[in-house]
């Protein structure tokens, strides 16, 4: 078993969507939140468990069917991918459980879904063929379809129709530019790729940027970047919001990809091709921030308010993953861990804000007011000083480090400014927000409109995702480590020889 | 042939992008299937041309690459499940918005103004 | 430990205190100011220490790699600080309990309270400025919760926010600044900050820094322009201003300058920057408070005033201005904190702060009136106090620098009118509240207050007497040691005393006493003037410039986010267009080396038919069902194509594929309209085939650049091992379902998944029918033909022998399990179409679910079977076994594997059509019905 532990992130969700389809849980709703919780705990678990391992024996590789890198698929579990894979798990477990509060039965099959949405997720983590991440992708992308629609209303079908068409769009880019690089590489696995690219010469170099460039498309709609990311605030914002809480990991993937691609495929070593598509991420980056602080700004509803925050976060994360500096990256993983979890606690928070306010929901606008104000206060007071970057909390540790981490380049005196507005724009967002939905009462709280209150297992999911927050900061210490670790094996070229030697 | 075969993909997409930016949801969907054969074709195409070669042992002396192949194959179904779904889905926003409009609703002067005024 | 007690001494009480709601008031405070009191008892303990000259440090590492460390620093001026905070905020936590009204929480303002002490205990004793920071924005979310503390109430919430939004802004502006200094410097440590001077200075950054560092003290202590926000921060309870207003909040401004002005003062940048705005702010308040008809808006300007003129001491280049500076730091938050308490007491006892219905209340409150008179003579400047001697200090400075060059003298000047506003207002607050006739109107009828309300405010005035009468006795130690720390190792002789002869200061001081009776005296014609100015007021601009920019993004992102797919879509598609466009023009040429292969004519044929039915596709769009015909000889042509380019395999799925969705396509076209409305302008047409033919093109010659080059790829190696390593002669399935099974695992999850989305969008959906087609023909009413049916019928089992075979034969020979599925599926499609799913779901009753489920269990439990035989997944395996008289077949794992797939295809594609049929056939009934 242990020698298969890298292959448990994968095979333990789709088992979990498999039976969760089988009787008794098929039919049985009790035990199938129970089974279905319990699964992605294992799942967490298993996550977790093959963490360590990584951590204690290095990078993992695993061949599928025994046939090894370049010519099999192999599975790559570096400190990054694990860490990512933990992460998916945790907010799938998570929302399992906040779910399990009756969210679950607004549609069929929401939790089979949920856990092939996570296989899909740690599929595209894990893998490192190029392909195989194409068909994982679609896994990720077929079962999200289906989440979106999940106790659907009107504008709901129409933002999935939208989130579909546009997706299908990316999926033949996608296959066209695996196309070319197939077509002159001659190759699918990552490694190899990035090997093969080193020695390209005349016109198949250009070929090979196409394909490199066309993936970036592909990455930046995923990962919803300027001026691909029109799609996801409505989206995000017409999902329900705990389905929206687990969407808060796929741009991560989207900009993993990038981080993937563009600093093993297309980074240090690509000869010709060296960070060609730096500038591009770096400029996209800055627009993205730009544009999720106006969103921020202008969001009415709560929730529209965090989808223009995970905007936000996309660009700054992107604009870390342009830097292609080893500290850079570091902020950019510790970063991701924290806008992630912070993300979709607010996404949570918003669904019960919005609940206990009746016809009013989660409008920013006077309106009576929340028949929990104290617990629900006090979480949106931290989740929000998280989001905002303002002490004591992981948010502020996020920020100084990439403020740090983007101090010496050519264009800091475009990204600091830019930076700090947007900030500057979130910090105002945030507690107007704050302040309007929890202390502007337009009527006092009427009998007529029934109190409302949290439910044990939803709240319970939040405190999950909110005391990642305070933790997050109290361990800096040995995180950072772990974040630098991580972009260290990310950027460290030699990994390559590793993966196609089959991890020895 | 080469020359022809790189015709016709780009036809097909050609095809398939302007049906694509219609606005009308089956529209789309065919411009979708449209451009799904295309990139089927280029995909396939990138283990190059070869005539007579299929890639089953004993059947000749030098194979087709067989790699994009089976590359295609899993393309085809997964793109086959795909326009089914958004097939579907195009039905429902048909009943759910009452229009086949992409956007769920024919755009007009007025609603745009609404929208001016919602502002 | 000591040191990191004492911050977190406060920590703990504000955690205890906010327990503390069932016990009564007097129980509450006592536990509340409990361990501020043990913190500055532990501070007095070690003052001795810092006074003979030492620093204490303490350091504990979190986050190493970022040079991020909690490190406590204990100086001079951090001891002064920590005294001021301690102490008034004692005081204040005493003078709450009965400021508070009994439906007022408690428990909530003492938590915020000590919380904000904590906050301010941080800022100054920090030693790493990244930590300092920290604390600095604690201080401003503390500060937010402690000025909406009322939140009820508009004023507060919106005076809450703006001074999160102002000093929070100073905040990151401070942040960057610190930034930019540790990596000047290469460290984030304080000490060594402060001891490199000379590197900040000659850095090419040190401009920027200083700006960002200033723009952080100047929001936070409220200099001119970033004043506004003060005032109304009043909206907040009395001891709050208290508190926030004389020693801490703002002062943690006044501290950054004094912090800093070893490593950052020196240079004319510094002075000019940080005395003009001091001087601005100074006048500009000392002005604008004489105006102020709430006795708190008079505080807060004359406190607006005060910090400029501390701002413009640290901006005067002279060492002594910097003693002076400190000096008034304490004597201003002695007099203006009691002051504070004052109008606490005023405001609780007569239920208004209107200096224009308040009078004469020397006869309801003489005790308090004395109180106060005294503490505002000190704010005025009046021998015998405290302010006093600062502000002779300070006119002494301002005769001693050289900042304007030859026109120096006018700093002075101005500093003498300041001096005189100052005692205007002063005067004001004494005669109008304490004389100057009755009182106009009051709520409540006013006595004194509590005894032991007034006990902080007699304190802090005996401390003003005390520190005015006896300077050197109260203050040297300390001042000393904190113009020490500011200094930086050096202090100047001075000597604080009440006579120094008669000099100049001293005739300043009498100017302004004068003058400032006689301005008071003369007010109304002041005030007239000032009446005739146009008012405008802060909070209205800065209402106003958040809604203007709040409209100005939501009119911005409904531009952008207009909500069209097709904007969505263009977008993407002119994105492609540029990253695969641009570099083809770098290429030399598009065609490679690789010898072309002649056209023969079936493959022209083949071609033509193609580009025939893609182009007729197009042209009919607007026809669907003529269109959806066209289409489909497209995707005929395409599997002719796989077949004629050696694909088999790949022609037969693209054939089968093609059968279903023409299926599928047809019946939406049941639900959807069947003709398209022309709708796009003509513009837009042009625009899209614009698009479109360019990216066809880019496409075609990408494609034509390939396949026109010579490519070595790892296939050689499958081919080599298909049949020892697979054991099959089909490459392409040995790939599917050996090498790369696992794209083939995923595949089939997709389409199951597929399948359940679908059953999920279409169940208990509520139908929309058309009765008729679009020509207005009902639809058939016969609806089974039974020529169809009777075919069908006999055909299942020809289909379900022929799909057997197919799968069998797809490990060697082009088929396999898709394919076989498909066709399986087909066959019963046949059937629906034929009979209705009525007729089949009588007959064949069917879990799609469950089968699909089964299909990818068998395939994922096919791979997790060889973990039983110590190899990773989905390693095959696979062995000829001769069974009489049928002859020697091949058994392979990958085989099961494939049945797998098989199951879920037939599953997927079953349950996608038949729940699409079902809706049909409800459809049709419902029709038949009406």
């Amino acid at each position: 078993m242990i020698q298969n532990l890298t292959f448990l992130p994968i095979l333990l969700p789709m088992l979990a969507g498999v039976f969760l389809l089988m009787p008794p849980f098929g039919t049985n709703k009790k035990s199938r939140r129970f089974a279905s919780v319990l699964l992605s705990a294992v799942t967490f678990l298993a996550s977790l468990a093959l963490l360590l391992k990584v951590q204690a024996d290095g990078i993992q590789v695993y061949a599928i069917g025994d046939w090894s890198a370049p010519f099999g698929i192999v599975l790559v579990a570096d400190p990054l991918s694990t860490l990512l894979v933990c992460l998916t798990a945790l907010l799938g477990f998570v929302c399992a459980l906040y779910a399990s509060a009756g969210d679950d039965e607004k549609g069929s099959f929401f939790y089979p879904l949920l856990h092939f949405l996570i296989l899909g997720v740690n599929g595209a983590f894990l893998t490192g063929d190029a392909f195989n991440l194409f068909v994982f992708f679609e896994v990720l992308l077929i079962a999200s379809y289906s989440l979106l629609m999940h106790g659907g209303d009107k504008r709901n079908t129409r933002a999935a129709l939208h989130y579909v068409i546009l997706n299908l769009v990316g999926s033949a880019v996608f296959l066209i530019a695996l196309a070319i690089l197939y077509g002159v590489l001659g190759t699918l696995n990552m490694a190899d790729m990035a090997q093969k690219v080193a020695l390209l010469q005349g016109d198949d170099i250009y070929l090979a940027k196409i394909g490199g460039l066309l993936l970036l498309v592909v990455f930046a709609l995923k990962g919803a970047l300027l001026p691909l990311h029109l799609w996801l605030p409505n989206t995000y914002a017409t999902a329900m919001p705990v389905v929206a809480a687990l969407f808060a990991i796929m741009t991560k993937v989207g900009v993993y990809s990038m981080m993937r691609v563009y600093t093993l495929i297309f980074g240090e070593e690509a000869g010709e091709l060296t960070h060609m598509a730096q500038s591009w991420l770096w400029w996209l980056a800055l627009a993205t921030i730009a544009m999720g602080a106006v969103g921020v700004l202008a969001s009415k509803d709560l929730r529209k308010l965090v989808a223009n925050l995970v905007i936000v976060s996309v660009g700054t994360l992107v604009a870390l993953v342009a830097v292609q500096t080893i500290e850079a990256s570091s902020a950019a993983i510790y970063y991701l861990v924290h806008s992630t979890l912070v993300t979709a606690a607010l996404f949570l928070l918003a669904d019960l804000i919005g609940r206990q306010r009746g016809e009013t929901s989660d409008r920013i606008t006077a309106g009576p007011p929340v028949s929990q104000p104290r617990l629900l206060g006090v979480c949106f007071l931290i989740a929000g000083i998280a989001v905002i970057g303002m002490p004591p909390l992981s948010g502020f540790i996020g920020k100084v480090w990439l403020l740090k981490a983007t101090l010496n380049l050519e264009y800091t005196m475009v990204f600091w400014p830019l930076y700090l507005l947007a900030s500057l724009a979130i910090l105002l967002g945030v507690s107007k927000a704050g302040s309007t939905v929890f202390w502007n009462h337009k009527t006092k709280v009427s009998e007529t409109l029934e109190q409302k209150r949290v439910h044990p297992s939803q709240l319970v999911a939040l405190i999950i995702l909110i005391s990642g927050a305070p933790l997050m900061a109290i361990f800096a210490g040995p995180l950072s480590e772990y974040a630098i670790g991580a972009a260290t094996q990310l950027h460290d070229f030699n990994n390559i020889k590793v993966i196609l030697s089959g991890g020895q | 042939m080469e020359l022809l075969y790189a015709s016709c993909v780009g036809l097909l997409v050609t095809c398939g992008v302007f049906l694509i930016l219609r606005s009308r949801t089956f529209t789309v969907v065919l411009g979708l299937t449209m451009l799904s054969y295309a990139v089927n074709l280029f995909l396939f195409s990138s283990g190059r041309l070869s005539l007579n070669k299929a890639a089953v042992l004993g059947y000749s002396s030098e194979y087709a690459d067989p790699l994009p192949q089976a590359l295609v194959l899993t393309a085809i179904v997964i793109g086959f499940a795909m326009t089914a779904f958004v097939v579907i889905l195009a039905i429902r926003g048909q009943t759910d918005l009452g229009s086949d409009h992409v956007d769920g609703h024919t755009p007009n002067k007025k609603s745009t103004q609404n929208k001016k005024v919602k502002v | 430990m000591t040191l990191l007690w004492i911050p977190l001494l406060s920590l703990l009480g504000s955690l205890i205190s906010s327990m503390t709601g069932k016990l009564t008031r007097n129980q509450s405070t006592g536990l509340t100011m409990l361990l501020p009191v043990t913190a500055l008892l532990m501070t007095i303990n070690l003052a001795p220490a810092v006074f003979s000259g030492d620093v204490i440090r303490e350091t504990i590492s979190w986050i190493p790699l970022l040079g991020i460390d909690i490190a406590f620093r204990l100086d001079g001026l951090a001891l002064l600080f920590v005294f001021m905070i301690l102490g008034i905020g004692i005081l204040v936590i005493f003078y709450a309990r009965y400021y508070l009204s009994s439906n007022d929480s408690m428990p909530k303002l003492y938590a915020y309270l000590l919380l904000f002490m904590t906050a301010m205990l941080g800022i100054v004793m920090s030693n790493n400025v990244i930590q300092l920071w920290f604390f600095w924005e604690l201080t401003s979310i503390s500060s937010f919760l402690l000025i909406s503390y009322w939140w009820q109430k508009p004023e507060a919430r919106k005076g809450a926010i703006m001074a999160l939004t102002v000093t929070g802004g100073g905040g990151l502006a401070l942040l960057a600044g610190l930034l930019l200094l540790g990596d000047i410097v290469g460290s984030y440590n304080l000490d060594i900050i402060l001891a490199s001077r000379e590197i900040i200075q000659a850095h090419a950054w040190y401009e920027v820094t200083l700006i960002l560092v200033l723009l952080g003290a100047f929001t936070k202590s409220a200099q001119f322009p970033f004043h506004f926000w003060l005032p109304h921060a009043m909206a907040a309870p009395t001891p709050v201003s208290a508190y926030l207003h004389s020693a801490t909040m703002v002062k943690a401004g006044i501290f950054l300058l004094a912090r800093f002005y070893p490593a950052l003062a020196g240079t004319d940048m510094w002075f000019i920057l940080v005395s003009l705005t001091g001087l601005t702010t100074l006048l500009f308040g000392a002005y604008v408070a004489l105006f102020k008809h709430d006795l708190k808006g008079l505080l807060a300007y004359s406190t607006i005033s005060h910090l400029g003129l501390i701002t413009l001491l640290f901006g005067l280049d002279t060492k002594l201005a910097a003693v002076a500076a400190i000096f008034h730091i304490i004597n201003h938050a002695t007099f203006k904190a009691s002051l504070f308490m004052a109008t606490g007491i005023i405001d609780h006892e007569t239920g208004t702060r209107d200096m224009r219905k308040l009078n004469g209340m020397w006869r309801f409150m003489p005790y308090t009136a004395t109180l106060a008179m005294v503490a505002a003579a000190a704010m005025a400047g009046v021998p015998l106090l405290n302010g006093f001697l600062s502000k002779e200090m300070f006119f002494a400075e301002t005769l001693h620098q050289q900042l304007l060059g030859s026109m120096s003298w006018l700093i002075p000047v101005f500093a003498t009118i300041a001096g005189a506003l100052a005692v205007a207002y002063s005067a004001r607050f004494i005669h109008d509240v304490f004389f100057n006739g009755d009182p106009i109107g009051l709520p409540k009828q006013p006595s004194e207050p509590p005894r032991y309300m007034r006990v902080p405010i007699e304190i802090l005035v005996a401390l003003c007497l005390l520190v005015g009468i006896f300077p050197s006795f109260i203050i040297d130690d300390i001042l000393t040691a904190a113009s020490f720390a500011v200094l930086g190792g050096y202090v100047p002789e001075f000597e604080v005393a009440l006579w120094h002869g008669f000099n100049l200061p001293l005739l300043m001081s009498a100017i302004a006493v004068g003058g400032g009776l006689l301005l008071y005296t003369q007010r109304r014609y002041l005030f007239q003037f000032q009446a005739s100015l146009p008012s405008l007021s802060a909070k209205k601009g800065f209402d106003d410039s958040i809604y203007a920019m709040t409209k100005w993004c939501q009119r911005k992102i409904n531009d952008i986010e207009n909500g069209s797919l097709q904007r969505y879509l263009m977008l993407i598609f002119l994105v492609v267009l540029l990253f695969a466009g641009g570099p083809l023009f770098e290429m030399s040429q598009v065609g490679g080396q690789k010898q072309l292969t002649p056209i023969d004519v079936h493959n022209a044929m083949g071609a033509a038919l193609l580009m025939v039915g893609a182009i007729s596709t197009v042209i009919w769009y607007r026809k669907r069902v003529v269109s959806l015909l066209m289409i489909s000889v497209v995707g005929l042509m395409v599997s002719v194509a796989f077949t004629r380019f050696s694909a088999p395999d790949l022609a037969l799925t693209q054939l089968t594929v093609e059968v279903v969705t023409i299926v599928l396509l047809m019946l939406a076209l049941f639900f959807l309209p069947q003709h398209t409305p022309r709708e796009s302008s003509s513009m837009r047409v042009v625009r899209d085939v614009g698009i479109s033919v360019t990216l066809g093109v880019v496409v075609a010659s990408i494609c034509y650049a390939l396949i026109t080059r010579p490519l070595e790829s790892i296939s050689d190696f499958f081919i080599a091992n298909a049949k020892t390593g697979g054991g099959g002669t089909n490459v392409v399935n040995v790939i599917l379902v050996d090498f790369r099974g696992f794209d083939t695992l995923g595949e089939i999850c997709v389409l199951g998944i597929a399948a359940l989305g679908i059953y999920k969008l279409l169940i208990n959906l509520p139908l929309f029918i058309p009765a008729k087609d679009s020509e207005g023909r009902p639809w058939a009413k016969e609806r089974y033909p039974i020529l169809l049916a009777s075919i069908s019928q006999s055909l299942l089992p020809l289909a379900l022998m022929v799909s057997f075979y197919i799968f069998l034969r797809g490990h060697n020979l082009p088929g396999g399990g898709f394919i076989a599925g498909l066709v399986t599926a087909i066959a019963f499609i046949l059937q629906y179409i034929a009979h209705g799913s009525n007729w089949i779901s009588e007959r064949l009753t069917i879990n799609y679910r469950k089968i699909i489920a089964s299909g990818i269990a068998i395939a994922l439990f096919t791979g997790v079977g060889s973990w039983f035989f110590g190899k990773t997944f989905m390693t095959t395996w696979y062995d000829y076994f001769d069974i009489p008289f049928i002859g020697e077949i091949e058994l392979a794992s990958a085989l099961v594997f494939d049945l797998g797939v098989y199951i879920t295809v037939v599953g997927a594609t079953l349950m996608i059509l038949a729940s699409l049929g079902q809706l049909t056939t409800n459809a049709s009934k419902k029709e038949v019905k009406n």
